[in-house]
């Protein structure tokens, strides 16, 4: 099966290397491109049409809520994932109305990308 | 929407500099300025910022307020211990005073809750200005529906496709109801960890559960006297439609881990884009749960069965976009002609997504046709929806004329999917449903349109 093509959003650099550092080791995933913002979320899935983005809820200026709302206005967009340091239903819930199709709490980050692998993989058997 | 930057304004930089590094521990982007002349000198706007700190001002305190006025509505306010003075008009429900250490817990705490106030407010601000709008019977006769009912008391249960406006619906059910000075509280039950949901609802004691660390109110008591709105209600996992049930017929609940029994006025708006009476005969939702919500029904058209409000749709959008300072651009006339054209699986959902998205790429300017994303251009469709669509091809299908390849080239396979969604779409429609019927009309065996329903997501 291939690869699930990904990209990664956040503004803080710190938990960019530490997510390309453990996703690296996932034997599902590509990353194939890192961003820093949420303009930059919406110009890297325009270009590269990865099948999941991963995009930190909180950014300067355009967060991942509305990053995904625009993404998924786009031609074949990806499974869109919110990665929020919070972890409540309220966060749960806004990224939900924008149209994300999973929420990742950070502090639990490969659980959740185990979670949502398994769950893309299910969809692809399935087609 | 979902803000990191907070503006941490402090003579004293090397306080400023540690509520910025725990800031920023917790995700945040904190913008430290010791200087506050020059501060407010800069053309920035409070409401840029997801939260303010402020701390020690100096000799510039009025200043400073006066730069806190460049908007009607600041921004939540944390104080600093030695800043004694509290701006002027403010509720106590929009600032804090921080205690010095600044202690992890208490920080992370207050912005968790600044961050989800700030997402709720804006999400109403968009939601409670947005209608329902438009002029077709189809949606004259919802509104029709909601002004009848608004005045009771009645449990509605509000059913359409996602993106068709539930929540629209239900707000203005609210508005116009004797309720409506007091709370009006949604719940997206399927957003929400089942395991989680249950206090989430009803609230928690101290204790009751690991992470429990105070008592909690839930969205019942936060409702109180007003309207609870019970979102994706068909998603809600069958232990809790008991729980749902019994505060219907009792009209009271328990927190988690409590005893004391309270209590609740609440009138219960539920929706859910599921067709719950074949959830129903499947065993996935209680029979009497149903009887109950369905007091009153309520279905929103989907936005293919009202196309003809969409261009007002797109300038109430617009309209919008722009009273909240978060956009502005225009549609021309083809363009809008174009979208008519379209499915809209996402109904006014992908419609008000799209809008703000040529928004933020084309600022300002009018958009036309080829600034579209493909699949909203008329090449890109089904040639289905431009000449005759199924329900003509009676006689002997004429060959589809091929849409005009665009300069940029196009998405085969793709563009086939979209062609095929579409006439098994109206296939269905001419069906009522019925696959078995369906898959005759477009010359399949029944099991593989089953399959490609899944495939697509049709499956209703």
């Amino acid at each position: 099966m291939d690869q699930i093509r990904t990209i990664v959003v956040d503004d803080h650099r710190a938990f960019r290397t530490l997510a390309g550092a453990l996703l690296d080791d996932h034997p599902a995933i590509e990353v194939i491109a890192f961003g820093e913002s949420g303009e930059e979320a919406v110009e890297l899935c325009e270009r590269h049409k990865p099948d999941l983005l991963l995009v930190d809820i909180s950014m300067p200026r355009m967060g991942g809520l509305q990053a995904a709302r625009l993404i998924k206005a786009q031609d074949e967009p990806p499974h869109i994932v919110i990665v929020s340091n919070f972890d409540d239903a309220g966060h749960r819930e806004h990224a939900a109305a924008a149209g994300a199709d999973n929420f990742i709490g950070k502090a639990e980050f490969m659980e959740g990308v185990d979670r949502v692998v398994t769950q893309l993989q299910a969809l692809r058997g399935a087609t | 929407m979902s803000e990191s930057r907070v503006l941490v304004i402090d003579t004293n930089r090397e306080q400023g500099r540690s509520v910025g590094a725990v800031l920023e521990f917790v995700d945040f982007t904190p913008e430290c300025w010791a200087d506050v002349d020059a501060l407010c000198a800069q053309a920035t706007r409070p409401r840029e910022y997801a939260a303010i700190v402020i701390g020690d001002l100096g000799d510039s305190c009025e200043s400073f307020y006066a730069w806190l006025k460049r908007d009607p509505q600041f921004p939540y306010i944390l104080l600093l211990p030695d800043q004694v003075e509290v701006p002027h008009g403010l509720h106590p429900d929009e600032h804090a005073v921080l205690q010095l250490p600044i202690r992890h817990q208490q920080l992370a705490e207050l912005m968790q809750r600044v961050s989800v106030k700030r997402m709720d407010t804006e999400a109403e601000r968009m939601l409670s200005r947005l209608g329902p709008s438009g002029e077709s019977a189809a949606i004259q006769r919802v509104r029709s529906m909601i002004d009848q009912v608004a005045p009771f008391d009645t449990t509605v249960l509000i059913t359409g496709e996602s993106g068709t406006g539930k929540e629209v619906a239900a707000r203005r059910i609210h508005a116009l109801s004797r309720r409506a000075n007091k709370p009006f509280v949604a719940v997206n039950c399927g957003a929400i960890p089942a395991d989680l949901l249950e206090s989430e609802l009803f609230g928690h004691e101290k204790g009751a559960f690991t992470g429990a660390v105070a008592q909690r109110r839930g969205r019942f008591e936060l409702a109180e006297g007003g309207t609870l709105f019970l979102d994706e209600i068909g998603d809600m996992s069958l232990p809790m439609q008991v729980k749902i049930l019994r505060v219907l017929q009792e009209r009271s609940f328990e927190r988690v881990g409590g005893n004391e029994t309270k209590q609740c006025d609440v009138r219960i708006i539920a929706a859910t884009h599921r067709d719950l009476e074949s959830r129903i005969v499947s065993g996935d939702f209680r029979e009497d749960l149903f009887y109950r919500l369905n007091v009153f029904p309520v279905e929103m058209p989907r936005l293919t069965d009202r196309i003809a409000d969409l261009p007002r749709l797109v300038d109430d959008l617009i309209a919008s976009l722009q009273a909240d300072g978060r956009g502005d651009v225009a549609l021309s006339d083809q363009a809008v002609a174009a979208l008519q054209q379209y499915a809209w699986p996402g109904n006014v959902r992908e419609l008000a997504n799209l809008v703000e998205r040529l928004s933020v790429l084309h600022p300002g300017q009018s958009v036309g046709v080829e600034a579209l994303p493909e699949r909203y251009q008329p090449a890109a469709m089904p040639a289905a929806r431009q000449g005759g669509g199924l329900a003509d091809a009676t006689a002997e299908p004429a060959p589809a004329a091929a849409p005009g390849l665009p300069e940029s080239g196009i998405d085969l396979r793709d563009h086939m999917a979209s062609v095929e969604m579409a006439l098994i779409r109206q296939a269905l429609d001419a069906s009522n449903g019925v696959v078995a019927h369906a898959a005759t009309l477009l010359h399949l065996r029944r099991t593989t349109l089953v399959e490609k329903l899944r495939k697509y997501d049709l499956g209703r």
